[in-house]
């Protein structure tokens, strides 16, 4: 294990680092079983387990029985102005119980208000008003699950006039009232910074680094003026060159690639893995001889 | 309200409206290079395009059997008629069945078609529970086999189809060209249930599927016997249900016996 694993978080409010991992998708599940491949841990998407049984629960089960797992929520809804779904943190509750993750994330976004859905990572207009309600939002949430949570960032297409920040110094604004964790998505970073013409590095420079739990990286569709965030193709070279960049500034971060389109074979999302994995040793072992650079 | 309480109140009115030019904008920074309408009209698209992707999964055979563009049109009259309270949208699509008796009142077999697929969806996925076997009710002394009852398993779902739907889900299925559509005057019944994580389905004739539905609504195993008098008479009427029995068991659809 690295020297410095812990020297960005002394006060030990992250879990400890879990390596390199990937989405799991139904479409990998005999692979994962038959060939234990070598990733190191795996994150679901807590919706798609919150059913009453059944093969999907079956897999889940034989899988965490060999790979730690993390949950990543799509409908947590923290930044909604109307009341937090309480029934959702039962069942999220329940299935922390079930999977005993190594953490809980969701998005900093909302996905709808009076109990509709709209099955979207919504903006948040970046104002001391929103912070203090996802906040106390989070607290909540917290309370219910027992543990911190980890906010994701999310891609961005429209940005709202009333914002009075920047969407770091939201973000660190939110993580400091509320005393959550980060999930830092380097994709989503790059894509907004495209969308709204920012420069990604300071948004990464401008979180809290002691607070960064877990990186995501996965690919998207630029449509020449603007891009959206689809999880369909590989990872790009911008954004691995901005996965560089966070790590030097963040230290070891647990990693990993989401891809929800266009699935390919496990093997080849474990080739993926390997580039993190490489950009890694290079940032924070640079001495190594035996890691090589990236062609 | 306060500030944010309108914006996201405006905001999904504009997401669920039909109108794309919306007031809303002016809540949303212009700029040249791509400017506040197509911004919002991201959002607009994807509300939509997420949501008839998951129909689409719910529905795999109904989409093939309407074609793509009538499954488009008909996922997005779904999705302004019946806008989604659930946080999984894995239960978005469950009124399906309701939403095409309405719009294509014409073509009662799509209706049906996504009746059969979303009770494959819930066999699919249903609680668990043990599986009763044969050996299970071999201590059960003869006096008291006329009070037993039965629980079944939770994936377990009866459907009463009207036309050839399950042939044609079948066709669609192998990938091949579906038989003309056919009314079936009385309705038959299907048992969709699951076994080993799997779903599975089949056909019930008239008095198998009237007495499995005494048998789900908890009827004592002696009033099953009574009933089937009527159709094979006293001396074959307990044998008769025995037989059923045994091919539920056999079939892994009983979960437990009450006795």
């Amino acid at each position: 294990m690295p020297f410095c694993f812990f020297i960005m978080t002394p006060a030990t409010i992250k879990s400890p680092h879990l390596g390199f991992g990937l989405g799991l998708r139904t479409q990998h599940y005999h692979s994962i079983l038959e060939t234990s491949p070598d990733i190191d841990w795996f994150e679901i998407i807590s919706e798609n387990y919150m059913i009453p049984g059944g093969k999907p629960l079956d897999f889940l089960d034989r899988i965490r029985a060999n790979y730690p797992l993390v949950m990543h929520g799509v409908s947590l809804s923290i930044g909604s102005s109307t009341e937090i779904d309480k029934q959702y943190l039962r069942d999220l509750r329940l299935l922390a119980d079930r999977v005993q993750p190594a953490w809980i994330s969701d998005h900093l976004c909302w996905t709808g208000i009076h109990g509709q859905n709209m099955h979207d990572l919504l903006p948040l207009p970046y104002t001391e008003e929103t912070a203090n309600h996802v906040a106390e939002r989070v607290g909540i949430v917290q309370d219910a699950l027992g543990r911190r949570i980890l906010l994701e960032n999310v891609s961005s297409y429209a940005s709202y006039i009333d914002s009075s920040m920047s969407e770091w110094e939201f973000i660190s604004l939110i993580c400091k009232k509320a005393d959550c964790l980060l999930l830092l998505d380097v994709n989503n970073i790059y894509v907004s910074s495209f969308n709204h013409g920012f420069d990604p590095k300071q948004f990464i420079d401008g979180v809290p680094a002691d607070r960064v739990q877990q990186i995501h990286l996965a690919g998207h569709h630029n449509h020449g003026d603007y891009i959206i965030d689809t999880h369909d193709a590989p990872v790009i070279d911008a954004v691995w060159d901005l996965y560089g960049y966070a790590l030097s500034r963040l230290g070891p971060v647990s990693t990993m690639i989401e891809r929800d389109d266009h699935i390919p074979e496990l093997e080849e999302l474990v080739q993926e893995l390997d580039v993190a994995r490489t950009i890694a040793a290079q940032v924070l072992h640079p001495a190594s001889p035996a890691h090589k650079l990236r062609a | 309200m306060s500030q944010l309480s309108k914006l996201q109140a405006d905001f999904q009115a504009y997401l669920v409206g039909t109108q794309q030019n919306s007031l809303f904008r002016s809540n949303i920074v212009n700029d040249a290079k791509v400017g506040a309408d197509r911004r919002l009209a991201i959002y607009h698209d994807s509300y939509r395009l997420r949501l008839i992707e998951a129909l689409s999964n719910s529905y795999p055979k109904l989409h093939v059997l309407l074609g793509d563009a009538l499954f488009d049109s008909t996922a997005r009259s779904y999705i302004d008629a019946y806008p989604s309270t659930y946080r999984n949208v894995r239960w978005f699509g469950d009124s399906m069945r309701e939403h095409l008796s309405h719009i294509l009142p014409d073509h009662p077999l799509t209706a049906e078609m996504a009746a059969f697929e979303w009770m494959l969806s819930l066999a699919f996925d249903a609680s668990d529970a043990p599986v009763l076997q044969l050996q299970n009710l071999a201590a059960i002394a003869p006096e008291d086999w006329s009070e037993l009852s039965f629980q079944f398993q939770p994936a377990l779902h009866l459907l009463a189809l009207s036309w050839n739907t399950v042939a044609v889900w079948k066709a669609l299925d192998a990938e091949e060209n579906p038989p003309a559509f056919e009314q079936q005057i009385p309705p038959e019944t299907w048992l969709i249930w699951r076994r080993e994580l799997t779903p599975r389905f089949r056909s019930l004739d008239a008095m198998e599927a009237s007495t499995l539905r005494l048998a789900i609504a908890g009827t004592s195993f002696g009033d099953i016997c009574a009933s089937l008098q009527n159709e094979v008479g006293e001396e074959e009427s307990a044998m008769k249900a025995a037989q059923y029995l045994a091919g539920w068991l056999e079939d892994g659809m009983l979960a437990r016996f009450k006795g």
